[in-house]
This record gives C-alpha cells, structure tokens and sequence, in this order.
C-alpha cells in the first residue's frame, strides 16, 4: 500500500483509536515516568529507582497489595457464582422473569457510595440489623459489624454492585447456549449439575471469563468501599496511593498506581486463563 | 410385545390441543414414520416419547415399561435433532463419547463402541475435529452415531435431514436405512417430507390436527390413501366429488362427476350416495380414453412432465412420460378403474 492509501485509513482511525491512546497512554506515561523520578511536582526531576525500592521495602504496601488481591478475587469469583444461576434461571422468558431481571440489575444504577451508606444504616451499632436481632431476641445486645478486619462488609458490596454486571454478560451468554444443544446433553443422560459443567460453563466462558476480569480489576482497585466500610486496620492500594499522594509522595503514589496496573493486567490474565483451564475440562 | 406402546395421549399448550387421544404401538425393530403438515403434532409427540414433554394424559411404554413420568436423561432413547446438536467445544470422538461417559460405561466398552460406530459411519478420520470443521453431512453421521453408540431401544429422529441439500439427503436417508436395519432399531422418524416418509418406512403414521389420520404402509398409503387429506398430503392426488350412479356386485361402480362418468372398482358403503374418488397424477393414459381437458400448464421435471389440465372449470393434474405436449392442446386419457379410489369423507 503507498502512502496515499494510508492517509485516509490513518484518519478514520484517529477519532477512536487516537482517542484511546491519548487518553490512557498520556495517563500510564505519566505514572510510569512519575514512579522513576521524572515529572517531580516538589524538587529535581531525574531517573531514579528510589521510590520503587523505598515503597517496595514497606510493609504496608505488600499488605496492601495482598489486600486488594484478596478483595478483588473473592469479588469476581462470588459476583460470577452467584449470578452463573440466575442467568440460568431466567434464561427462558417466564411470567415476571423481565421484571425481575429489571430488578436484580437495579444496583447497577445506584452508584456504590451511596450504596456504602445504605449499608452502613443496615450494620452500624444503632442500624436495623442490630436493631431486629435484638427485636425478635436473638442478641441481647448491639454487635459492632461494621469495618470488620475480613473486610466481608466489602466483599458483600462488591458483590451487590457486580453481580448484576456479571448477570448482564452471563445471561447473554447462556441465551445464546440453544435449547437442542441443552436437550441433547440431558437425552445422552447428563443431569443439572453434568449439564453446568460440561455444556453451560465451556460454552459461556467468554462472558464468564469477561466478567472476572471487569470485576477484578474494579475491586482491586476500590477505594469507595474501603474507606467507607473497609477494615481499619488495613487499606487498599487504591487507599495507599491516595494516602502517599495526599502527603505531596506523588512518586511512591505512582509507584503505586503502576503496580495496581501491572497487578490487574496480570491478575485478570491469570483469572481469565484459570477459569478457562477449569471450565473446558477441569470440572468434573 | 411392542417396543413402544402410547395409550390415550394427549397433550395441550394453553389451551391449543396438540394432540388428542394419541394410541399406537410401534413394534421392535420397525421404522415408523410421523408424517404430517407443521403444527400437527408429530414433533410433541417425539418430544413427549423422549421424556422432554410430560402428556396431559395417557401412557407411554418402553419396552413394557411405563416411562410416562420417566426425564429424558433415565430413558433409554436416543434423539438425532434437526439442528444435529452437536456440542460445540467437543471433539466429534469427545461428542461420540458424552453419553457413554454419563452412563459410565467403561473406557475398553467405549472404545469398542466408539471405533464400531466410527467405522461402520466412515468417520474414523474425522474423529479429532470439531463439530464447525465437517461438512453438512459429516455432522448428520455424527449425531446418528452420538445416538447410535448409546444403543438406545428407541432412536428417534426430528427431521434430522431438512438441514441438507438435496443429494445429500438422498444419500444420508440410504444411510439411516441401513444402520436402521443393521442394528436392528426401533425407529421413529419425524418428517413433514412424504418422499422421505414413502422411502424408509415400514409404516407411517399420518397425523393432522393432533389425530392419526391413517397408519399404513407406504404402498397401502400411497395406493389405497382413506381420506382426501391423505390422498392430497401424499403424493398429491386429484380429488373430485361426485354421486353414485350405479352400483351392481359385479363390474365397476359408476360415479358421476363434473368431468363425467368415472369408473371405480372400489367399494362404495350402502346408503351413500355422494362420495370423494381420488386417483393419482401418473395413473392416467393418454391417448384415447372417455376423458379429455386442455393443458392449461406444463412443467418439464426431467424423468417426467407435469401438466395442468382443466375441464368444466375443474383442474386436475396429469404426469407423463410425453414431453411434446404444449399448452393449449385438448388430450384424451384413460382410468384404470383400480385407480380410482373411493375416500372416506374428513372428520
């Protein structure tokens, strides 16, 4: 192709895909550059491995890091096995099943701040749980349930806010599995649980596999419930980063930042190859 | 004792009666048909005796067993659908092997079983690939053979061939004929092509509007059709009323029509005066004959002619060997009065 050719190909391109890499490459440049010296807001701008090894060295940050792994796995695997049988179930349309569907992905449109508060009204000392344990006698006294150190209180909003996502690509997914198929496998004698492992889940893998890695990178990187109902004892990356950034460190900040990057890039390669490694022929 | 016995099956969707008291016993070994226009009930009726409909009403027995209320994946049937069903992700060898894994059967029963079936359907080379890499027909064999490795008491078939092209059907219906009768199966075949139904059957089961219609063989259908939906459903005859003019016990009855006298050797019932004859397309002789008409259409089709003739507003349908014959032309013909058929007036 000559040079004429390319012209217009290149200038068909540049809205989108242009776009994209201005936006997110001008972002990732920055906090690559940032985490090795350069672009210093306070003081020399020079290369340097200082802050790598500096934040590195810290406990808190691999804390922080195995932390924010743990949320973000524990948030992909449970919003995917919770709504793996929802999307099965309102796979064939039945009385009620669109509004119902309407319903469980209402989360979607509240956003996750607000969602946070409303949890905390449920779980605080004075909030409703509290309030009906003790109403039909089953404590005698208010339990403190909020920033627990497993941080369950995250793990249940997460999963409140991304399990509807996940059932929006996994119904899509089994909507598209054909009835024949289906009935094939049960007529060569394969029960529920058969029918999941070796007909639904292979060949739903992509939206599965779509979902985890959404997911995971989302709660990997929360801040929002965190620092609402997280554990106190412990933050996240996305807290730590702020943290640094808040004390002018923006160097140990992107330093952060890019680990939480490299983290999801590889994280969600692995969750995606796992989950595809387990669902063609690991479940039995 | 019949491999399949339904007693008194019906079965309604809100309402719409898709089939109503539906009895028939299909014996071992045979290949039965279910032939009927869409929207008759052959395919509920397959779907109900592979267990994924439960009837409204009635019993199914398998074999002397009553498997009425019995799920698909604890009978011992085997469907080939349409659409093949192939598993998608799997190997023809992993699709091959899927239910004989889910019965448990061991791994040297499943290779015997496997390499009997891959053989005898020439999908030995193919067994590695996946289902998106075969052919049309490659994929039908191996649906059968999915079906066929199960060694099921019943095979039942869902149009399995409406998805090919015209050869291949040919070639694909030879071959299920064949495996049909070397392994000795129970078959029902579901078909809404009366070619097909004609070929391969030892007996069809004709059905409109949820009902049997008739049950025959195909040379007793073909020839001796009970109804007018049958002797137009099959082969497609011409119909014509008339009255009955005379009737002695020895000779031809004679019955009167709008185009003329016809002759029939078949009975009429006493007391019936108004009938429906039928006769089919390719009986007629042309050449001189009391009956004439103006061929108002001609189709060549290759080994035959179709002409369409019209007299006294009447239009039937002549097919002939004589390609020379254009439109326009008066032509004589003949009635055997064999041919003529005396029907049974449609419920």
């Amino acid at each position: 192709m000559t040079l004429r050719d390319w012209v217009p190909i290149f200038a068909l391109l540049v809205p989108g895909l242009g776009l994209i890499l201005v936006l997110i490459g001008s972002v990732v440049y920055v906090a690559v550059a940032q985490s090795f010296g350069y672009y210093a807001l306070l003081g020399q701008s020079a290369f340097s491995l200082e802050f790598w090894s500096d934040v590195f060295d810290r406990k808190l940050f691999s804390r922080a890091v195995r932390y924010s792994i743990y949320v973000g796995f524990w948030s992909a695997v449970l919003s995917v096995a919770l709504a793996y049988p929802l999307a099965i179930w309102l796979r064939k349309p039945f009385p009620g099943s669109i509004g119902l569907g309407a319903l469980l992905k209402a989360p979607l449109l509240v956003h996750g701040l607000v969602a946070a508060f409303l949890y905390i009204n449920v779980i605080s000392y004075n909030g409703l749980l509290n309030q009906f344990m003790q109403g039909i006698g089953i404590w005698s006294e208010p339990r403190r349930l909020q920033n627990d150190p497993n941080a369950f209180g995250v793990l249940l909003l997460q999963v409140w806010k991304n399990m509807p996502f996940a059932l929006l690509l996994l119904t899509g997914a089994v909507q598209s599995i054909s009835d024949d198929i289906l009935d094939a496998s049960r007529d060569l004698g394969a029960g529920p649980w058969a029918r999941f492992c070796k007909i639904i889940a292979p060949l739903s893998i992509s939206g599965m596999q779509a979902a985890m890695v959404i997911i995971f990178i989302g709660a990997l990187a929360d801040f929002t419930f965190q620092t609402t109902v997280g554990p106190t004892n412990r933050q996240s990356m996305a807290q730590l980063m702020v943290s640094f950034k808040s004390r002018g460190d923006w160097h140990s900040a992107a330093v952060v930042g890019v680990s939480l990057m490299t983290i999801a890039l590889l994280g969600s390669a692995l969750l995606a190859f796992t989950s595809r490694v387990i669902m063609r022929g690991g479940l039995r | 004792m019949a491999a399949i016995g339904i007693r008194g099956l019906s079965k309604s969707f809100d309402g719409f009666q898709a089939l109503s008291e539906f009895s028939l016993e299909v014996n071992q070994g045979e290949f039965l048909t279910l032939l009927g226009p869409s929207g008759c009930g052959k395919t509920t009726l397959l779907k109900i005796i592979s267990g994924f409909l439960e009837p409204s009403t009635g019993t199914i027995t398998i074999g002397g067993e009553d498997v009425t209320h019995v799920p698909p994946e604890r009978r011992d049937t085997a469907l080939c659908f349409q659409s093949y069903a192939l598993f998608p992700h799997l190997t023809v060898l992993q699709n091959l092997e899927f239910g004989l894994k889910q019965k448990r059967v061991s791994r040297d029963q499943r290779e015997v079983r496997i390499s009997e079936v891959a053989a005898k359907l020439e999908l030995e080379t193919q067994l590695e690939k996946l289902p998106n890499q075969l052919s049309g027909g490659q994929q039908q064999r191996v649906s059968l053979g999915r079906a066929l490795v199960m060694r099921p008491s019943v095979i039942l078939f869902d149009e399995p061939l409406s998805n090919l092209d015209a050869k291949l059907r040919d070639q694909v219906r030879v071959e299920i004929s064949r495996i049909q009768r070397d392994y000795s199966l129970t078959a029902i075949y579901v078909t809404h092509d009366q070619s097909e139904a004609l070929a391969m059957s030892d007996r069809i089961v004709v059905l409109n509007g949820g009902k049997i219609v008739q049950v025959d063989t195909p040379e007793d259908l073909y020839s001796k059709p009970r109804t007018p939906f049958v002797a137009d459903f099959i082969g497609g005859a011409n119909l014509i009323s008339g009255r009955v003019s005379s009737q002695t016990e020895k000779g031809p009855i004679i019955i009167e029509t709008s185009m003329g006298p016809i002759k029939t050797s078949h009975l009429v019932k006493d007391n019936v005066d108004n009938v429906e004859l039928s006769w089919r397309p390719e009986r007629a002789k042309i050449g001189e004959g009391p009956h004439c008409g103006t061929i108002v259409h001609r189709a060549f089709q290759g080994q035959f002619t179709d002409l369409i003739l019209e007299q006294n507003d009447i239009i039937f349908r002549i097919r002939t060997n004589n390609d020379k014959l254009r439109v326009g032309e008066v032509i004589n013909f003949s009635l055997s009065p064999d041919d003529v058929v005396v029907l049974e007036v449609d419920k």
